[in-house]
């Protein structure tokens, strides 16, 4: 921390919220908020005298509320940096402080927060984790009964800095307790709550049970388990110990505990399972272990950062092998908790990696990114006639397109992300998308579709979730109908009326229109565009009176192989209930209705060569099912 | 063999990726290969025991000169997983790395599809079909270069967040470290002595 503070490179803002993020790697341009302080941070010289001044007491957070703190504190002494803050919620506009500070004139109650901007080229998320409020579990007693308490409570119960100077105290009568159990997998590995293993909670209860017998030798301490997991260097060996010391383990999760009115003493109910017997133990006090989870506004980041979030809300990794610190935001990287419950060498570790991986960009003169960027045909623009539009410059997520009626639309090609929303948007076609074009697209449905074509499902997927979806159905073995036929084109904003009506025009007997849950968009509101252009599709196929379920949209992130792999097997059993031949009859019913929805595609640069080519393919392809 | 008129001929290589079992194991590649010998503009089309290795690879950037192909179809895994290869390989040979196109035929069909072999085999080849016409009508693209501003931000003022902000400072980097508390430090700093070597947090 220290260290942090003194080095020459690191400018330390603390107190200070991200408010809006833009731009893009290499060029971003981030909003923060410095929330006022009421001290000015260049004449704090820490000395304390406000503090002591102050007559307010609140409870401290940093202390788990165990300790109060002033209207005029610091959450500890040893704070970087150690500039006062008053907290205006408390104070009661007494000025002691003022009176305290003296000279120094320090404090600043006209203070406001600052909003400023600061331009950098990559950006590390470590935002942590938090914990979870046990107190959810009412079998164990947290908030009822004063001698059970937390893990985080009890760090600063034996910690020497803490409230109590490190005298560790029952929370009932001030004794010292001589019988502990600490239970673990509290909120973790528990459907009800949270599935996963919070991964340093077993080496977090052995460490807490080692202190506590070097400090109190004659204690007793008996740790709950389920599984004792301790699989990096030292961690079983630091177990062995704990073991050696007496520390005492029983594998199973306790079911209740109960408390003595009167003593305040608590009973803990558990089945031994290594014994198979029901067991009922009286202990001075009871630590409970509780379970990792994401920060409560890891919603907000995971929408200003754009990106997305693995099932129970960690941040996701581009790729959880290859490119573990990567975010899918090109120049944005993940250290530490914010992507998993991770102890903290492994924090450390990844806090080195991302800034190897941040590194690379930042020792670079330039960085390259990809040509998928929109582009405009000024000759097809209607603007460039003197008409009215603007679409696409309503539908661009980034402010990329320069508009001004009488003037053909203008890509920035640097502000361009390439979601394509302003390409699927534009009425007249005007506009294409560098790598997706329409003839590009166009020609793998007609690929896809050359043979059978009912009896495919043709689904469109954006390239960062619902596509990884797919990956991970398969890479996790989830089977599902083979008469999926995925096409991916970058956002579901690109998904362009015109593929959907293609498709069934050229008689597929499903479409799927899938792209990721609103808040992970990776282009921050591409899938909003895609949502609403995907429900105007499904009303309009409900006009027609097209069997429900054969046009379905879904949002799918990248780590939810299971749905994805659910839906298409869904799709297939909407199919498989229609009789073939009135499934054909609806196509040959519907096929002229489509007929006349994509009857401007022909004019679009490159896409009748894309059908004069398709036609050829087709032939070829269903020549080699007859012969 | 193509009648791509006012644009020179399509040339377009095949490679259909084995991937040891993981796709072998499914369909017989060499199925998608004749297939796909027949399509429109395809003058190369073989199977490769793994696309992605240094003999695969090799195989792609020999043909690529031997056989003129001006577009590459690797029929093999997610894009997710090696698209960057493909392109950097095709583009060692010369060739503009926006002329090569993928088809998963792995994670999204054979790994999928293990129980309906004859289906995932059907799929293979429209998928690699969808692939080759896509690659028909791809045109050469080049890399945007953007500048780089020479200064970072960590966001969160913990354990990991301080360890990123030392490395990149002392890489020499200006770095700015946001932290929502009045101090840095995180849960870390609330945190009595640690694992496995009982020493202090702080």
């Amino acid at each position: 921390m220290v260290d942090a503070a003194r080095h020459p490179n690191i400018e330390i803002r603390a107190y200070t919220e991200v408010e809006r993020v833009d731009g893009f790697v290499g060029n971003f341009k981030v909003q923060l908020r410095e929330k006022a302080k009421y001290v000015l941070a260049d004449r704090c010289n820490g000395c304390g005298d406000c503090a002591e001044a102050c007559p307010i007491e609140v409870p401290n957070y940093f202390e788990m509320n165990l300790a109060p703190r002033k209207a005029a504190y610091v959450p500890m002494s040893q704070s970087v940096p150690l500039i006062y803050n008053i907290d205006m919620d408390a104070c009661i506009h007494c000025y002691k402080c003022v009176e305290a500070c003296g000279k120094l004139e320090a404090i600043d109650f006209a203070m406001e927060d600052k909003l400023v901007w600061e331009d950098v080229g990559a950006i590390i998320m470590a935002t942590g984790y938090t914990h979870f409020d046990p107190s959810l579990i009412p079998e164990y007693g947290y908030s009822r009964f004063p001698n059970v308490i937390t893990a985080m409570e009890m760090e600063r119960l034996n910690n020497s800095a803490g409230p109590t100077a490190g005298n560790l105290i029952r929370p009932s009568d001030k004794t010292n307790p001589k019988r502990l159990a600490f239970i673990n997998c509290v909120g973790s590995r528990d459907k009800r709550f949270y599935p996963w293993c919070s991964n340093f909670c077993c080496m977090y209860s052995i460490k807490n049970a080692v202190l506590l017998k070097q400090m109190y030798p004659d204690c007793d301490i008996t740790i709950y388990y389920m599984d004792i997991r301790t699989p990096s260097k030292g961690y079983e060996e630091f177990y062995d110990r704990a073991r050696e010391m007496g520390v005492h383990f029983i594998q199973g999760r306790p079911s209740l505990v109960t408390e003595d009115e009167e003593t305040h003493n608590l009973y803990v109910h558990a089945e031994d399972v290594s014994l198979g017997k029901v067991i009922e133990r009286e202990y001075d006090m009871v630590m409970l272990n509780q379970a990792a989870i994401p920060q409560l506004d890891q919603n907000v980041m995971s929408s200003l950062m754009n990106i997305s979030q693995s099932p129970g809300g960690w941040f996701m990794e581009y790729h959880p092998k290859l490119r573990p610190m990567d975010s899918p935001t090109d120049g944005v990287f993940l250290a530490g908790a914010c992507q998993g419950p991770k102890d903290i060498p492994n924090s450390v570790a990844q806090g080195s990696a991302a800034a190897a991986r941040a590194g690379r960009i930042l020792h670079s003169d330039e960085w390259e990114i990809e040509p998928i960027v929109a582009y405009v045909w000024e000759d097809r623009c209607v603007s460039a006639d003197g008409k009215k539009c603007g679409i696409c410059y309503n539908a661009c997520p980034y402010g990329a397109i320069e508009y001004e009626q009488g003037q053909a639309a203008k890509v920035i090609t640097a502000k361009c992300h390439g979601c394509g929303a302003c390409v699927a948007e534009c009425p007249h076609n005007s506009i294409t998308q560098m790598h997706f074009t329409d003839a590009q697209i166009l020609a793998q449905i007609h690929a896809v579709l050359a043979k059978r074509p009912e009896e495919k499902i043709v689904a469109f997927r954006c390239h960062w979730c619902s596509y990884g979806g797919a990956d991970l159905a398969g890479t996790s073995h989830f089977e599902y109908t083979a008469n999926e036929r995925g096409l991916r084109v970058m956002c579901s904003a690109r998904m362009d009326t015109d593929f959907i009506y293609e498709a069934f025009r050229l008689g597929a007997g499903g479409v799927l229109y899938s792209g990721c849950h609103p808040q992970d968009c990776h282009y921050i509101t591409g899938q909003i565009i895609g949502a609403t252009r995907a429900d105007r599709l499904k009303k309009a196929f409900d006009r027609m009176e097209m069997t429900p379920g054969r046009f379905r949209i879904e949002w799918i992130s990248a780590a939810e192989g299971d749905k994805y792999a659910r839906v298409l097997n869904e799709m297939q059993d909407v199919l498989d209930e229609i009789p073939k031949e009135e499934l054909l009859a609806e196509i040959e019913k519907l096929r002229p209705t489509m007929e006349k929805r994509v009857r401007r595609l022909r004019s679009v640069p490159g896409v009748e060569a894309a059908y004069q080519f398709s036609e050829k393919l087709e032939n070829i392809i269903v020549k080699e099912i007859i012969g | 063999m193509t009648e791509n008129k006012g644009k020179e001929d399509l040339r377009i290589g095949v490679y259909v990726c084995h991937c040891g079992n993981n796709i072998a194991g499914v369909i017989d590649p060499k199925e998608v290969v004749k297939f796909s010998e027949g399509l429109p503009g395809v003058v190369r089309a073989t199977d490769t025991l793994y696309a992605c290795a240094d003999s695969g690879q090799r195989l792609i950037k020999e043909d690529i000169k031997k056989y003129g192909l001006n577009r590459v179809v690797v029929s093999a895994c997610s894009v997710r997983m090696h698209e960057p290869t493909f392109r950097a390989a095709v583009a060692e040979a010369g060739l503009n790395p926006f002329l090569m196109e993928m088809a998963n035929i792995r994670e999204q069909c054979t790994w999928a599809h293990g129980h309906d072999k004859e289906g995932a085999l059907d799929k293979a080849k429209d998928l690699t079909a969808a692939a080759i016409a896509k690659s028909s009508f791809l045109a050469p693209l080049d890399m945007i270069k953007v500048p780089v501003t020479k200064k970072a931000m960590v966001i969160g003022g913990g354990v990991a967040g301080i360890s990123s902000a030392l490395d990149l400072a002392d890489q020499g980097i200006k770095t700015i470290l946001v932290e929502k508390e009045p101090t840095i430090g995180g849960v870390m700093a609330q945190l009595n002595k640690t694992f496995p070597t009982m020493d202090c947090s702080i």
